[in-house]
């Protein structure tokens, strides 16, 4: 794997944003903490060393700065207040106590350095921060303490997360970019397995995990796609070897009948014969292509957009009344079993069609005195379309296969039609997300389509 | 009767042509649509033939100008095998019949001659048809013969309306199969000469003719002439 197809790949990206934004977190909430504990410190810094000049002040007030140099006294001597340096100084400039450098008597807060008193970082100065208050006009009072520990503790904060923040931002990105090669290595695998589809080993499939995750689930649906891919190649392969073989017998036929009018030793009347019967062999063939061609525009759905809601009893009604006089002139007899005002959501004409084929196959491959029943019933799971009879019917094995593409049975080779018929039906049942069945009907055969109840 | 035929395959114009010619029509060829456009908007044809994959201009488009001119002229679509949508398409954009190709000269010429006869309006045909001593009422839905009544079944009747409609014209199993059962395929089953038989059987042998390899013609009976 190349670093820079690593650096490209999605997975990286993810995994770079999710660090950017992790360490966007970690200084924001390193930027919150240091001012929240240093605004603290301070201001507990501030507030201790102001209470405590006042507290002096009040000693002043009682007892003058005597009172005041007692009071510091005790303090440092008892440690009552723990730390803090004092300077007393009178209006003269007399230093009367403490090692604070004399400072101009103006009240309010300054920040001296100092000679490193052995606490602070190894060459830094010490800084002190000092309050300073004048005692009523005679003298001027220091208070302070090492504001270098304060300083300090800010800054041990800031070099903590900027620890945190580069140890997190390495690991991120050398996750990030462990993940994604692994990603991009499966990713690979992938890819290699379709180019060698495309070079023509269909067979291949790309190889599963143990593990299912969204990549092996990815897996599995191309493993499914190009198995059903093949299947229809192989069908689509079946289905021209079917049209070529299909095609030779009518052409072979066509041809002799157009050797022997070529000859030109048959009389008129038989020649015009001939040439009837070339016309009705190219017609079969002609038929043929438009079965395939109409089978093909069902399949493509466009005829669903002329969908309309139509009583299904009716059409089926008329079917009959239209197909009974034919049928029964051969001597079979047609019964019907219509429930009547069924409605369905479909294409009237397409229907028509479809029962009509469903009516010549049983018309053709039953024999003469066969009782055909066409029935229109509310069945569980919805409405059933169902043209039954009482001829040989079909062996069990093979009883959907009557709806394939050219399929006949042996026995049917010698009747007329071309094996389309009822692959017209099952297409315009496709269409209406009907179901075909094909089962015995002891004896015979029931044949039709159940459509799904409408919600 | 002056025909345009717009085809593009010259074997099929050249024979169209003169099967047509034979037939006692004066018959015009052009190739391209964008020149029968020109040519049919400018001169008053009975009859236009289009096919329908037209170079210049396609024949849906060339009908649909045409009737947006106001060209009433009636009009036949030719059209390739196949498709089922396409005979709603033609007849949509205004052409008054629909031929699939590949068709037997005989079906052109029963369609162009019933095309070339039909009255301007269908519906200002009398509400009684008359045939020698047959009536058929066709508000009430009633056939007699001198006076008798003939029972019918709706189809047999509404078999008979149409050749009464077209009496003396050629009419084809197909034109039967899509004017009156409205079936745009053509199912094996002999049903359209059934209906023919029992509608014969019932109004006397004498009525209708069949033409062998056309079609049917209904003629008045013998006994009226």
């Amino acid at each position: 794997m190349r670093l820079s197809q690593t650096l490209k790949s999605a997975s990286f990206k993810l995994t770079a944003a999710y660090a950017g934004l992790f360490a966007l977190s970690v200084s924001i909430l390193a930027a919150i903490t240091y001012f929240s504990v240093t605004g603290e410190l301070s201001g507990e810094f501030d507030a201790r060393i102001r209470s405590e000049s006042q507290v002096l002040q009040a000693e002043f007030v009682s007892g003058g700065v005597p009172q005041v140099l007692r009071a510091i006294g005790e303090r440092q001597r008892g440690r009552l207040v723990d730390g803090l340096d004092y300077s007393l100084w009178d209006r003269n400039g007399r230093h009367l106590f403490g090692y604070l450098p004399n400072v101009p008597c103006r009240p309010g807060w300054t920040i001296l350095t100092g000679p490193p008193d052995g606490d602070e970082p190894p060459g830094e100065l010490e800084k002190l921060k000092l309050y300073i208050m004048p005692l009523d006009n005679r003298a001027c009072l220091l208070v302070g303490d090492d504001w270098g520990k304060v300083e300090t503790f800010g800054a041990v904060i800031l070099k903590t997360f900027a620890w945190i923040f580069l140890l997190s931002l390495t690991m991120a990105i050398a996750g990030g970019l462990f993940l994604s090669s692994r990603f991009l290595k499966r990713i690979d695998t992938i890819t290699k397995t379709a180019e060698a589809i495309i070079e023509g080993d269909i067979k291949r499939r790309v190889p599963r995990r143990s593990v299912p995750d969204d990549l092996d689930r990815l897996a599995a649906t191309l493993n499914r796609m190009l198995d059903r891919t093949t299947s229809l190649m192989e069908s689509l392969k079946h289905l021209s070897n079917d049209i070529a073989h299909d095609l030779r017998t009518p052409l072979g036929r066509l041809r002799q009948l157009l050797d022997s009018a070529r000859h030109g030793h048959l009389s008129g009347e038989a020649n015009r014969a001939v040439l009837d019967k070339g016309v009705r062999e190219l017609d079969t063939i002609l038929e043929m292509f438009a079965a395939l061609l109409r089978i093909a525009q069902i399949e493509s759905g466009s005829r669903r957009a002329g969908f309309q809601r139509f009583c299904l009893s009716r059409l089926v009604t008329d079917v009959c009344e239209t197909f009974a006089p034919a049928l029964e002139e051969e001597g079979r007899s047609l019964k019907q079993d219509i429930t009547p005002d069924i409605w369905i959501n479909g294409d009237p004409e397409l229907l028509t069609l479809s029962l009509a084929n469903l009516l010549e196959n049983a018309n053709t491959h039953t024999p003469r005195s066969a009782e055909i029943t066409v029935s229109v019933t509310k069945a569980n799971s919805g409405v059933e379309l169902c043209v039954a009879d009482n001829g040989r019917g079909v062996p069990a094995q093979d009883s959907m296969r009557i709806f394939q593409r050219f399929y006949r049975l042996e026995e049917s080779r010698t009747t007329s039609g071309n094996g389309l018929g009822l692959s017209i039906v099952a297409a315009v049942a496709e269409l209406h997300g009907a179901s075909i069945f094909a089962t015995d009907n002891h004896p015979g055969l029931r044949v039709g389509m159940t459509f799904a109840r409408a919600a | 009767m002056s025909i345009l035929l717009v085809e593009d395959e010259e074997a099929l114009a050249f024979y169209l042509k003169s099967e047509l010619s034979n037939y006692g029509h004066m018959v015009e060829h052009v190739a391209r649509g964008d020149l029968a456009y020109d040519a049919a908007r400018d001169s008053d044809y009975d009859l236009l033939v289009v096919d329908r994959m037209l170079p210049g201009l396609d024949g849906l488009t060339l009908i649909q100008r045409l009737r947006k001119q106001n060209r009433k002229m009636p009009v036949l679509f030719l059209s390739n095998l196949g498709g089922l949508d396409n005979r709603v398409e033609g007849l949509n954009a205004g052409a008054d019949d629909y031929l699939a190709k590949p068709f037997a000269f005989s079906e052109l010429l029963a369609r162009v001659n019933a095309l070339l006869r039909r009255p301007a309006n269908m519906n200002e045909q009398p509400y009684v048809l008359r045939l020698g001593d047959i009536e058929l009422d066709r508000i009430k839905r009633k056939v007699t013969r001198a006076q008798a009544p003939i029972l019918l079944q709706p189809r047999e009747l509404a078999l008979f309306e149409y050749l009464l409609l077209r009496r003396g014209q050629i009419v084809t199993r197909t034109m039967l199969l899509e004017g009156v059962w409205d079936y745009h395929f053509e199912p094996k089953t002999h049903i359209v000469e059934t209906h023919m038989s029992r509608l014969r059987s019932k109004l006397g042998n004498d009525v209708i003719q069949t033409i062998r390899g056309s079609g049917y013609i209904i003629r008045a009976p013998q006994s009226d002439a």
